[in-house]
């Protein structure tokens, strides 16, 4: 699915301005990525950085940074938890946020109650795909996997 | 630079940026609001206080018209990155009258407060890293 160009998947949950995704693994622990619309207004990805493992991140304190040419600014979280782990591939080549956003995550957590209440202020599926149209429609962003 | 390096430690500081550079400087311009962005975003308490030319950064009109360079993002973008990843800034209200700047109907909605120089005194003796541009 998409909108001007920008990939939307409808089994991710999502922030109510679509800046990031989130996925329910398995293991109740939860992965976070940047959404095609996110990385197009960031451009070139060029530094990430993630909370050591081990850090209890409440909501509103970001779970980590990302710098690019032209933005600087953190990866927001709406819900409280705990870091396990970056994304070491992202670590190493930031860029795989621009080519592959939803595959690139940055970071997998583990929420400090259960996911369904970590993911309760979230939006999924049709609702999602709904606001995630307006806002690139809103904003006329048009979305690019080019890394300049 | 191995993976452990890219991790962020957990030490929270608190930094005041003095930002002076102005519209007569644009190139000069975007730089700390970007730093004040990041800063920020790895839970650094970030203060901007803007005084002499800086001021005008604050102004209605001049950061929505003014880029770094040429076609770039506009400042007033800038500023907008910085203030939602938490920084905090204050416009130095005795340089507002050489700029013929009104603190109460010329100012930006972004700015927090209009500050004496006895608060930018306070923020620099008790933060811990200062930075001006």
């Amino acid at each position: 699915m998409e909108c001007n160009g920008c990939e939307f998947r409808p089994e991710l949950f999502y922030d109510d301005e679509y800046q990031i995704w989130v996925r329910r693994e398995g293991d109740g622990t939860l992965t976070v990525g940047m959404t095609d619309l996110s990385q197009t207004i960031a451009g070139k990805i060029i530094h990430v950085r993630v909370r050591r493992p081990g850090t209890r991140r409440p909501p509103g304190k970001p779970v980590a940074t990302i710098e690019s040419g032209k933005w600087a600014g953190p990866i927001p979280n709406f819900f409280d938890c705990t870091i396990e782990e970056g994304n070491p591939d992202v670590l190493e080549t930031p860029t795989l946020l621009n080519s592959d956003p939803y595959n690139a995550w940055i970071a997998r957590v583990a929420p400090a109650g259960s996911a369904d209440e970590a993911l309760a202020g979230f939006l999924t599926g049709d609702a999602a795909h709904e606001g995630y149209c307006e806002r690139a429609a809103r904003e006329d962003i048009h979305c690019s996997r080019k890394i300049k | 630079m191995s993976v452990d390096d890219h991790y962020l430690e957990n030490d929270e500081q608190s930094i005041v940026m003095i930002v002076t550079a102005g519209p007569s400087t644009p190139h000069r311009c975007a730089t700390p609001f970007y730093l004040a962005s990041l800063l920020a975003s790895m839970d650094a308490e970030v203060s901007m206080f803007f005084t002499m030319e800086g001021v005008r950064l604050m102004e209605k009109g001049v950061p929505e018209d003014l880029a770094a360079m040429e076609g770039g993002k506009k400042i007033i973008d800038f500023i907008r990155d910085a203030k939602r990843a938490g920084a905090v800034l204050h416009v130095c209200q005795p340089a507002l009258p050489g700029y013929k700047i009104d603190g109460q109907a010329d100012l930006i909605p972004e700015v927090d407060h209009v500050s004496r120089a006895s608060v930018l005194a306070d923020l620099l003796m008790t933060c811990d890293k200062v930075l001006s541009f």
